[in-house]
């Protein structure tokens, strides 16, 4: 080929500076100079100085030439694109993704398109490198998404954007979450997402960096929240009384680790416990899975003997202890594995739904209804769903009356176990002309509402002789509380740490095309796990409120119950002396104002007594010739003041400072005032706790219960008090919410939250934003009140008339200005109170 | 028909009026052997102490059986604010007089009736200690505002409710009153007299429906260690019944008879309606 002097001046110049750059640029010459020598020049220009720019600069641009040219049909344009990076240094990489993309860009999105595709990344590459070059290499059909077009990507960057100005988010931090949070949720869950991520950022960056690859808890928690559908997170309690209706006793049932990308949400079991996701597509489909995952359990599908007779006539050996895996079973089977498995899955299904019918009338009908209820079917496996359906249609005519239909008559059988199932699906699956199965997708469309592969985890094989059984029903007195508790401390570690227990037995469900859905589903190895150890390291959890959104973040914050480890009797016996008479004065002021226990009520219409004075009075009107009321009886009335109340002192680190007015630190008054309380209790009576709290973000929080309800003063508690000290933040509402929880069982008809503290709430993770733990607190205040706790704060912030009043509601809040008069006011506070 | 709960409608009568000749006895239907003991209990003139749960059917045994024996029945409602006045009685003025006024229990003891205290637990201990004397060998009724004492007919009898488990915890019996009485417990009945006694107390009602309210009141019961204070009781089912004999849909009368009343915790009414649905799916 020929060319101009001045472009053949130009591949010299190309030529002296690499070797190799003139190679390439020889290749793609030829299609560029279809537009001309002027556009050649030009570009010739371009790649002299990137190359010179920098070498990998240019390499990347001549490299993405050919393709761009061919997609764009023009090459000005992106030249020029290619040409703006020189404006920002170290720009090669986003220039490479740039010219990697640049050609799917013009070939999806259009000229228009592509120049604005351009234009967002060149903001970004203005503001940082990084992220700039995080937009360019992120293919062009992931960030438009299923949907596509220019509107997607600029939905996706528009939050980056926002977040950008106000929280300093990049957007290569942010990005490929973003993707995934926009597939799964859509784009208006983004923002939400990235701006909670943001403020973890800002607290701890490896923290939020984990957020924004949606491996934080926190991160998937969110996002579950989000999903749309039925959830059944909320409704453990449901579930379980369900379960306790139709099949009585307990089952374990734990929340999985499901997450939407890993397809169709199932309830499944490994033969112990029943896991469930955190979203079903509706109501109906996660009460038809409940029931049928249970009637797994009480179906026996795990049993021992079955299982073994199954594998024996399979001619595999079943592993005597420890956990069974399905998969040798349909392996067997080799490219028809996926069709095996459906097969079976639809025998044992179906002895299993037949059984739960027993139990539960109308199951079959109403599963029916369901399955025929879901009109489009996967192409490639709806004859096997219609199978699964024509199995139930025909399991309800038996039940009618009519004959069973051959194919699945033993499985209706009572005594029918798994291998039973087995074995008719080896006789289905020798007759069968169903299609073979290869997509995952199909495979797991091929479930009628409610079922799901059996083989999803590995087996527990349930012991023969029943012991398991009855054990269960032997327990089912153990209080359902317990049962709860256990269950919603644990799911969420189950979420955490799940991943990484997998490790030892990672699941093997090979080769059925892709099984990463599968796989990634995989049970989690929880021997060490009973439902009640779970609790205790991680604490229980509370919701918190955003304000933000206007909702409760479910099992957000983590209260732990801890002893505090420091006493000190010294500091105690020193503050008693201190206070010896102020404590004097204290006993008297309380003995004075004892409530009487018998209240009289005079001149009553009716009563125990005769109110003498009444009756005088009334004997005289009458003989006055007047006709007075008759009000003469008295009558006893026990006007009872029982009080409960909760002393709970923020043990932050700013009660540790020294008083300005010098004479020691604050939370030498805090001691004394602990401590006078506690005498005056004893003496008034009344029953009381005394507790102290700190936190360090939101799972984290720390609540030391120095004296509880049911404990008396000892001399121990008394060294607790002394040993008070601060550490850490105040994250109030998690405070209240258990304070509030510990007044559970307390009889007594008014319960007070006496709340001691020296300033706002505030915590390491509140990104600095104030508002937040402010109403989150507020609406702490509230549920109190609502489940009857009433809190009132004493402060010794002076600033606390800013915030308090719309904390706790005025006249529920005392600011205390002088600090010295902390130990005598607080009990006095509380006797005012309590009248 | 006339019953004894249904004798004159809208019309005052006296507490205590024994059942009369032509009347029907109350529909009752035993569970078990808890005739055979009240009867020889009322031998022997022991008061009795009728333990179970709300709406099993204890009030209406005791009609039944006050019915059988042919005594009138003095039924007290105990509430926290009976005081032993309302019990035995209270001076009043009238006109220009003090009058003594016997109470339901003195009037009972004097009439010979069986006088029924229900659901005692709620009323104040110093109230329930009066008839402490009524209910050992002494069979006296002691009125200290007047200074007497009465010898209790010999046909009295005396008989309380308690229901465990119902507020229990704040509120119990002494000890000492409990121990002095013959306990019978109730529960609810077996399915079999349990389907009886919807097809007999609301008549019209079909055989498989009832069947169906009783399958359903048994898996309800089941809920009621997850937060029902009460569980569905017999009479809910009859109520249930009763809805659906009037022309309700079984499922809005097993709604608005068995699950609304008796929680307004939405979850619990979620799993109920879940058990109702079933049944009437």
């Amino acid at each position: 080929m020929t060319y101009t002097s001045a472009i053949n001046k130009a591949l010299a110049g190309i030529r002296d500076q690499s070797v190799v750059a003139h190679r390439e640029v020889e290749a793609v010459l030829p299609a560029i100079a279809r537009h001309g020598d002027e556009v050649a020049l030009q570009w010739l220009a371009a790649c002299t100085a990137l190359f010179s720019f920098e070498r990998d600069a240019g390499k990347a641009f001549i490299r993405g030439s050919l393709e761009a040219e061919k997609v764009s049909e023009e090459v000005l344009p992106w030249t020029g694109q290619a040409m703006a990076f020189m404006q920002w240094r170290a720009s090669w990489r986003a220039l490479e993704g740039f010219m990697a993309n640049v050609a799917r860009a013009y070939g999806s999105l259009g000229h228009a398109g592509e120049q604005r595709w351009a234009e967002i990344g060149f903001g970004w590459c203005a503001r940082q490198i990084e992220s700039g070059a995080a937009y360019f290499s992120t293919p062009v059909l992931d960030l438009a998404g299923r949907h596509g077009g220019i509107a997607a990507i600029e939905q996706i960057a528009a939050p980056a954007d926002e977040l950008y100005e106000s929280r300093k988010l990049m957007l290569a931090t942010y990005l490929p979450g973003a993707i995934r949070v926009r597939n799964l949720l859509g784009a208006q869950a983004i923002l939400p997402w990235a701006s909670r991520g943001a403020d973890i950022l800002q607290s701890g960056r490896a923290r939020g960096e984990a957020y924004f690859r949606l491996e934080s808890e926190e991160s998937l928690s969110l996002l579950l929240e989000h999903l749309p559908g039925y959830r059944l997170t909320d409704r453990n309690r449901l579930l379980g009384m369900l379960l306790d209706v139709w099949f009585g006793g307990e089952f374990d049932l734990r929340e999985s680790t499901w997450s939407p990308e890993k397809g169709r949400p199932f309830i499944e079991t490994d033969g112990r416990s029943i896991y469930f996701p955190a979203v079903m597509a509706d109501r109906e489909e996660a009460i038809l899975a409940l029931l049928h995952t249970a009637g797994h359990l009480r179906g026996r599908t795990f049993d021992r003997g079955a299982m073994q007779q199954m594998f024996a006539e399979a001619k595999i050996d079943f592993p005597k202890t420890g956990v069974v895996s399905w998969a040798p079973l349909f392996l067997r089977f080799g490219e028809d594995a996926l069709r095996f498995q459906l097969l079976f899955d639809i025998c044992e299904d179906l002895r299993v739904d037949f059984g739960v019918q027993r139990s539960v009338p109308n199951y079959l009908r109403r599963l029916q209804r369901a399955a025929r209820g879901i009109g489009v079917r996967h192409p490639e496996t709806a004859a096997y769903y219609d199978l699964a359906l024509e199995s139930i249609e025909a399991a309800i005519a038996y039940l009618g009356g009519a004959a069973a239909d051959p194919r699945f008559a033993g499985l209706l059988q009572p005594g029918a176990t798994v291998a039973d199932a087995f074995r008719a699906a080896i006789r289905l699956h020798a007759g069968s002309t169903l299609p073979p199965v290869t997509e995952l997708e199909a495979f797991l469309a091929a479930y009628l509402p409610g079922r799901s592969p059996n083989a999803a985890r590995m087996a527990h094989p349930q012991e023969s002789d029943d012991q398991s059984q009855q054990t269960q029903a032997g327990s089912e007195q153990q209080s359902e509380q317990q049962d709860e508790g256990g269950q919603e401390t644990e799911a969420p570690q189950n979420a955490e740490s799940g991943d990484q227990r997998d490790d030892g037995e990672k699941k093997e469900m090979p080769s059925y095309g892709d099984s990463s859905g599968q796989s990634a589903r995989a049970s989690s190895e929880s021997d060490k796990q009973g439902p009640n150890q779970g609790s205790s390291d991680k604490g229980i959890p509370y919701p918190e409120w955003d304000y933000r959104e206007s909702r409760y973040k479910r099992n957000w914050s983590w209260v732990q119950e801890k002893r505090l480890a420091e006493s000190n009797m010294g500091e105690t016996n020193r503050l008693m002396k201190q206070y010896e008479l102020a404590l004097k004065r204290l006993k008297k002021a309380i003995q004075a104002q004892k409530p009487t226990r018998m209240a009289p009520l005079t001149q009553q219409l009716d009563g125990d007594d005769m109110d003498l004075n009444a009756v005088v009075a009334f004997v005289a009107e009458k003989r006055a010739g007047q006709s007075p009321r008759p009000a003469i009886y008295k009558r006893r009335e026990i006007r009872q003041r029982e009080v409960a109340v909760t002393l709970l002192a923020d043990m932050s680190t700013s009660i540790m400072q020294h008083l300005p007015e010098g004479g020691g630190r604050l939370v030498d008054r805090i001691r004394a005032g602990v401590l006078l309380f506690a005498e005056s209790m004893e003496e008034v009576g009344d029953a009381y706790s005394i507790a102290g709290f700190c936190s360090k973000y939101r799972d984290n929080v720390s609540y030391y219960t120095l004296k509880g309800f049911d404990e008396s003063l000892t001399d121990e508690v008394r060294a607790q008090i002394g040993g008070m000290s601060g550490r850490l933040a105040t994250r109030m509402g998690a405070a209240i919410r258990h304070a509030t929880a510990r007044f559970d069982g307390v009889e007594s008809r008014r319960r007070l939250l006496l709340l001691l503290s020296d300033g706002r709430p505030e915590d390491y993770d509140d990104g600095g934003d104030r508002r937040y733990l402010h109403e989150d607190t507020r609406m702490a205040v509230k549920e109190a009140v609502a489940k009857g706790v009433h809190p009132f704060c004493v402060t010794v912030d002076t600033m606390a008339n800013q915030y308090l009043p719309q904390i706790f509601g005025p006249g529920h809040y005392l600011v205390l200005d002088h600090i010295n008069s902390l130990p005598n006011k607080l009990p006095e506070i509380y006797l005012r109170l309590r009248r | 028909m006339k019953t004894a709960a249904s004798r004159a409608r809208g019309v005052e009568h006296d507490i205590v009026q024994a059942p009369q000749v032509g009347e029907v006895a109350p529909y009752y239907e035993p569970q078990g052997n808890e005739v055979a003991i009240f009867e020889a209990a009322y031998k022997r003139r022991l008061p009795v102490m009728l333990k179970g749960p709300t709406g099993c059917g204890k009030t209406r045994f005791l009609e039944f059986m006050a019915f059988q024996l042919k005594r009138p029945l003095v039924t007290v409602s105990c509430h926290e604010d009976l005081t032993s006045s309302d019990l035995v009685g209270r001076f009043l003025l009238e006109g220009s007089e003090t009058v003594w006024h016997d109470g339901p229990l003195t009037r009972a003891v004097k009439a010979g009736a069986v006088c029924y205290l229900d659901e005692i637990v709620e009323a104040r201990t110093d109230s329930t200690v009066v008839i402490h004397s009524l209910t050992d060998h002494r069979r006296k009724l002691a009125i200290e505002k007047k200074g007497v004492e009465i010898d209790a007919h010999e046909d009295f009898m005396l008989v309380i409710s308690y229901n465990p488990g119902y507020q229990t915890v704040l509120k119990d019996l002494k000890p000492s009153t409990k121990q002095r009485f013959i306990a019978i417990n109730f529960d609810f009945p077996s399915e079999e007299v349990e389907r009886k006694i919807l097809v007999k107390e609301v008549p019209g009602t079909r055989p498989e429906i009832a069947q169906q309210l009783v399958a359903i009141g048994r898996k309800a019961r089941l809920l009621k260690d997850h937060g029902l204070e009460e569980s569905t009781s017999t009479r809910a089912l009859v109520y249930a019944a009763s809805m659906i004999a009037a022309g309700l849909d079984p499922v809005t009368a097993c709604q608005v008879a068995m699950v609304n009343p008796i929680t307004d915790d939405t979850e619990l009414a979620d799993a109920l309606m879940e058990i109702v649905n079933a049944h009437f799916a």
